[in-house]
């Protein structure tokens, strides 16, 4: 068997490990099962709301119809249907969410194992500046990037993505360090392999776990952030987001209108899928940790 | 707040010093001694509603009460109540009415105004008011650039202004104006404001503020609310309330909780959800005004200075009116009033809205630019822009019309017209890049000329002088980024127009037909594009407030009238006193969080008990 | 909210790194030093940025203030020399620097007074709201953190647990909505918003009435907040758990309840009161939500309320509030760790 297959092999095995070791999770796994359901239902929304149920003009709801036949969660001020863009919003929402924490884990894990693996002055610089952007307070800095830049789903991503990283450069890099202090990354180095190769082949790998235990946090942090861009009006007008809808319902008066079919739903929505990010991510932090995992 | 995980597991421990044992343990006893008492804090009884106070929501904090500063709706209002105008407007019909001014004559050119003021009125600290206190309020304004921050532009025509005795004031003017009866200018004590050095950051925040209005300004808790007692010696009638309290609540959903708990008697700015639900609501009356406001948008015609000079990157195509009248066309106004504003609108004709019915003005059959979107792609059609393959329309010269729109990100009602105006475009054609966007931003794209279709929205006068001045060649900038306008309007017709309403002030009727006449021309070149008058809506607690006036009566509204007219008039209900009563839900929260707090003490103290128990 | 800051991973690098200190200084001098120097670069970065950061914010006040009123362009200009923004970029620059050091923040666009003044008048509040939720939410952390911990695996556990994460998961303002409409309209418990009801003289009666408009927005805070406290002590429980001296103390046939109150709450108490601490800073930023949904006269609300204009010596100032506590609260945190913690001393 060749080193490559040999290390696969490995790599699968404790994979299946984990995996076993997480479906021992229960509060994880209701969470993933949560999870698979709103995002099946996101994935295949488009094949049973058509876009007219979604315009503003072609909408055949009344104004602020409340639940009833037809309409299972009510209809908004333009009679659309209340239920139809909570499932629409799951897209926008999600999205959001998994590509504002990529781009602040991609962020944070780079500058992390940067920063472990050189140490010394370059490493000790850029954990000065992270921790002087984790100085910054998160909500304030996301609001002057979201107003400064263009009213879009990709600010409100880029907002998010850049206030958040510096947790993930933090545990990153004590990772890396540990890393690093291992004798396979002597051996490694021994053996030629440059400052590239130790990174990529032997660092990344396994500060991976972490860094995936973090995303799924940061999932659930990124919702909410969006959606508290939206409350504060920040959010894209052209779409529709849970935030969104949150905004819109209150800026139409509708919680002391008694309009709570329009306020109510997406709330729960983001904690549901806010909540089931942050399970799941604990239960993969418990089995990807070692050290978390023995004391469980 | 900062949301946290469970964080990177600190490393293992061994046992610490007494020092820091203790150091915790007398931390942990101070948070848990201090707990109980917090938590314990029981409701206030609710707080005494002095027999006549009419509390009001207000969505705003005062931004000065000094009235050379103050620009707020909610500073303005409160002018209103504490000072008096050379000239106010009537309850009823909005038409200019003595106020400190008994009286005036206009010279024959109408270059010099004489105002006899009324004898008698007298200042809040006892001095009597006299055309002295005007004549050095308006030159102070002239004077100082500090005094003219906020009302600067109606003295800005002004020669001179002199006291020529007690009761005579004389302003002299270099051009005739048409707003002399209107000039919303409070007038302020001499012998209080003249030793006042730096008028552009003296806030006159020393209570009680001396005014001469019904009302006396009597405290202010900043951000949280402000105070005003009936001023017992006013010369009209004085007010039958004692006490205005204006309560700062910014959320709207707040407001009317409030309203529904009798915190407080009346607010303003309903959506219409809110409006719907608090008819059905036992004690409330809510009022449905017609506005004074428009809310529209304007297409650059394509930016460019007094001297012609062209700035921006307005679309080319908007220049053609053509272009113009058939987005117009594209646009279901009835549709906006329905979705947007549940019917509490009128669709908009002319600019000046249907409330005042002297300026008003409605285009006949053949003129209207009615919804039909058929009739728009014709029109389109015939000028020549062709659809491309993916449905967007080229214009002749090459350019798809892909179009910009700036919306107020801050006006919920702009923010949904917006969306409606996305849908309805793209029928005819126009693709629609919808930017809804902060209000400083938007302003920003307006005064380079970088936009192509702009929310806009007045709030119109009673005198519509200003909002038509607006769109006059004169408001074009002289370098761009200083103009007045919104639309980079300019037509010589309507300029010439302007200046004859302006000449017109002596003939009401002759000034009406011109003013009509300019709107038409603004409705048939589809540049300044009125959509909307949203009505007003409002709602106060009828077993507070047995009655109040509207402006105009019928129809009109109670909150930011031209006068003090609905506060002045309110009339205590019989039972005002009733909503002081501690309500019994407020008894039975009383109790559940005094029994929390008793549990949660015995809770600790058992603990206590049990640990010294186990000590060996 | 939703700061993803850990603060508590920072620390014990920290503590590393002064062990090994070079000969010369004395070890704790030069422990000092390195912090103080380190914070003031940090605020001292932050005053730089809050200028930038807010004059990119596009937008012009002076329009946004005038939006709607008839105004001359002569008036605008006025405002314009008033506000300073006639100066050339550099020059504002220097002056904001200057009135930064003596802490003059210049004069609030909007409300024309000093923003030293606001910020003093709006300090107060959100002290009062961010200090009560804080007590309240670390109590209840640690007292429902130590339950959990100790009977790990539990029902009580678990629903302990379940609750608080739910809890964490909603969003604030929209629990703070809730609750308005729940039980201030519904059932009329609560006054709906702001601080305190017109009218009420004397101090006993408006500490009342303080503290009866404070209960849903420290109770919002609380249900957002208590989940992270919560965790942390119930891991740092756990760990101690695992540790020798607890089996020993155990094996010696001391009682559970005596184990867990005289030994492992206390020991496992250090690492939760640092990140309480630590995050005291963050707290007065993560007011903002709670602030404005229920009107709340402090500093979140002024902040909320100067950006939209943007009222750019608000703005700047309250950044430079926001960061600068968050500063001033790590640095506390480093000075006063090493006294707690034994093995960080040198």
């Amino acid at each position: 068997m060749s080193r490559a297959a040999l290390a696969w092999t490995r790599r699968r095995r404790a994979l299946a490990g984990y995996a076993r070791a997480f479906a021992g999770n229960r509060g994880g796994m209701a969470g993933l099962a949560v999870l698979a359901l709103i995002g099946l239902a996101a994935l295949a929304a488009p094949l049973f709301i058509d876009a007219d149920a979604l315009s503003l003009t072609e909408a055949e709801g009344g104004r602020f119809q409340p639940p009833g036949p037809g309409y299972p969660l009510g209809t908004d001020a333009f009679g659309r249907s209340v239920l139809d863009l909570v499932v629409w919003g799951a897209r926008i929402s999600l999205t959001v969410g998994f590509l504002a924490a990529f781009v602040s884990v991609a962020l944070g894990t780079l500058i992390g194992v940067v920063a472990g693996h050189f140490g010394g002055w370059p490493g000790n610089v850029l954990m000065r500046v992270t921790d002087w952007f984790a100085v910054l307070p998160a909500l304030v800095m996301a609001v002057a990037l979201a107003a400064v830049m263009t009213r879009s789903t990709l600010t409100i991503i880029i907002a998010i993505g850049v206030t958040a990283w510096p947790t993930t450069a933090r545990v990153v890099r004590a990772q890396t360090l540990a890393v690093e202090a291992r004798p396979f990354i002597e051996r490694a180095r021994a053996l030629g392999g440059g400052h590239a190769h130790v990174m990529l082949r032997h660092v990344l790998p396994n500060v991976l776990p972490v860094v995936l235990a973090q995303t799924t946090l940061l999932v659930a942090e990124a919702i909410l952030m969006e959606a508290t861009l939206a409350f504060l009006g920040l959010g894209d007008p052209g779409t529709v987001s849970w935030g969104g809808i949150i905004q819109e319902a209150r800026t139409a008066g509708a919680i002391s209108s008694g309009i709570w079919w329009y306020m109510i739903p997406p709330g729960v929505a983001i904690a549901a899928v806010a909540l089931s990010f942050t399970m799941c991510g604990r239960a993969l932090e418990g089995v990807l940790n070692p050290r978390l995992r023995e004391r469980r | 707040m900062a949301r946290q995980q469970e964080p990177a597991r600190p490393p293992a421990r061994a046992p610490k010093s007494r020092a820091a044992r203790r150091t915790a343990a007398v931390l942990t006893a101070a948070l848990v001694a201090t707990a109980p008492a917090l938590t314990a804090a029981p409701p206030a009884a609710a707080e005494a509603e002095g027999a006549d106070t009419l509390t009001i929501a207000a969505s705003q904090p005062v931004d000065s009460f000094s009235p050379f500063l103050a620009q707020r709706l909610i500073s303005t209002s409160i002018h209103r109540l504490a000072y008096d105008y050379l000239t106010n407007y009537d309850p009823r019909t909005n038409e200019p009415i003595p106020g400190l001014a008994e009286s005036w004559t206009t010279s024959d050119d109408g270059l010099t105004w004489t105002y006899t003021i009324r004898d008698g009125a007298t200042w809040s600290d006892g001095e009597p008011l006299t055309a002295e206190d005007a004549a050095w309020t308006f030159t102070t304004m002239m004077e100082d650039e500090g005094a003219a921050t906020a009302n600067g532009n109606f003295v800005a025509n002004f020669e001179s202004v002199e006291a020529v005795d007690a009761t005579t004031l004389k302003i002299t003017l270099k051009e005739p104006q048409a707003t002399m009866l209107a000039l919303d200018v409070p007038i302020v004590p001499k012998h209080i404001w003249k030793d006042v050095g730096d008028y552009s950051s003296f806030d006159n925040d020393e209570f009680p503020v001396v005014g001469s209005g019904p009302f006396v300004i009597t405290g202010h808790k900043p951000n949280q609310s402000i105070t005003l007692e009936a001023n017992e010696d006013y010369w009209r009638d004085p007010p039958k309330f004692d006490r205005l309290v204006f309560r700062y609540m910014p959320e709207r959903d707040a407001q009317v909780e409030a309203l529904r708990a009798g915190e407080v008697s009346f607010v303003s700015g309903l959506t219409p959800a809110q409006a719907d639900a608090l008819k059905g609501t036992e004690n409330i009356t809510v009022n449905t005004a017609s506005g004074k406001r428009f809310q529209g948008f304007t297409i650059n015609p394509g930016a460019r200075t007094q001297d012609g000079e062209e700035f921006g990157d307005g679309h080319p195509a908007l220049e053609d009116r053509v272009l113009r009248r058939a987005i117009m066309r594209a646009i279901d106004k009835d549709e906006i009033v329905e979705s947007v504003y549940g019917g509490y609108a009128e669709a908009a004709g002319g600019y000046v809205p249907a409330r005042y019915d002297t300026y008003h003005w409605t285009p006949d059959a053949s003129q209207r630019l009615d919804f039909d979107p058929g009739a728009a792609n014709e029109m389109l059609d015939e000028a020549g822009y062709e659809r491309g393959g993916n449905g967007v329309r080229v214009s002749p010269g090459g350019d798809p019309l892909k179009l910009r729109m700036h919306v107020h990100n801050d006006r919920p009602d702009y923010v949904a017209m917006g969306k409606l105006l996305v849908e309805r475009l793209a029928d005819i054609g126009i693709e629609v890049d919808n930017r809804t966007v902060d209000p400083g931003v938007l302003s920003d794209a307006l005064y380079s000329g970088e936009y192509d279709l702009i929310f806009t929205g007045w709030t119109v006068n009673p005198d519509p002088d200003y909002v038509l001045g607006i769109h006059t060649c004169g408001a074009l900038p002289t370098e761009p980024g200083t103009m007045r306008s919104d639309a980079y309007f300019c037509d010589k017709d309507y300029d010439r127009l302007y200046e004859q309403q302006l000449a017109a002030y002596d003939d009401p009727e002759g000034r009406a037909a011109t003013v009509k006449k300019m709107q038409e021309i603004l409705y048939e070149e589809a540049v300044v594009n009125v959509l909307t008058y949203a009505d007003t809506l409002e709602a106060y607690r009828s077993d507070q407030i047995a009655s109040i006036q509207v402006q105009p009566d019928p129809g009109g509204n109670i909150w930011g009238q031209d006068g003090h007219w609905s506060w002045s008039s309110a009339v205590p209900a019989a039972d005002s006193r009733a909503g002081a009563a501690v309500s019994p839900w407020a008894l039975a929260g009383l109790g559940a969080v005094v029994l929390v707090a008793l549990g949660g003490g015995v809770y600790f103290l058992r603990r206590r008990a049990a640990t010294a128990g186990d000590r060996e | 909210m939703a700061a993803t800051e850990k603060a508590g991973t920072g620390r014990p690098a920290a503590g590393t790194r002064t062990r090994r200190g070079r000969p010369g200084l004395h070890p704790a001098v030069r422990y000092l030093g390195g912090r103080v120097l380190t914070a003031l670069v940090s605020l001292l970065a932050v005053m730089v940025t809050s200028f930038f950061l807010f004059r990119v914010l596009p937008g012009d006040p002076v329009a946004a203030l005038t939006q709607g009123r008839s105004v001359s362009v002569d008036q605008l200009e006025a405002m314009r020399r008033d506000f300073g923004l006639d100066q050339p970029l550099p020059q504002q620059f220097a002056d904001y620097c200057l009135g930064m050091l003596t802490l003059d923040f210049g004069m609030s666009y909007q409300y024309r007074v000093p923003v030293a003044d606001l910020i003093a008048e709006r300090i107060g509040p959100t002290l009062l709201l961010a200090g009560t939720g804080t007590v309240i939410a670390a109590i209840l952390g640690l007292v429902l953190g130590t339950r959990a911990g100790w009977r790990r695996g539990s029902l009580m556990d678990r629903v302990d647990t379940g609750v608080a994460l739910t809890l964490w998961s909603v969003p604030s303002f929209w629990l703070g909505l809730l609750l308005i409409v729940l039980l201030a309209s519904g059932a009329g418990l609560f006054p709906t918003s702001g601080m305190s009801s017109p009218g009420v003289e004397g101090a006993f009666a408006v500490a009342l009435d303080v503290g009866h408009h404070m209960v849903l927005p420290v109770a919002t805070m609380v249900a957002v907040v208590y989940a992270q406290y919560m965790m942390i002590m119930r891991s740092s429980v756990l760990d101690e758990m695992g540790s020798d001296y607890l089996t020993t103390a155990r094996a010696k046939g001391l009682r559970d309840s005596v184990v867990l109150r005289r030994h492992a709450v206390p020991n496992a108490l250090l690492p939760t009161v640092t990140l309480i601490f630590l995050n005291l800073g963050r707290v007065v930023s993560g007011v903002i939500l709670i602030e404005t949904v229920f009107a709340w006269p402090g500093l979140g609300s002024l902040f909320y309320s100067g950006l939209r204009v943007p009222d750019l010596p608000i703005v700047q100032a309250l950044f430079v509030v926001f960061a600068g506590s968050v500063i001033v609260m790590n640095l506390l945190a480093d000075l006063v760790y090493p006294l707690l913690d034994p093995r960080v001393r040198t």
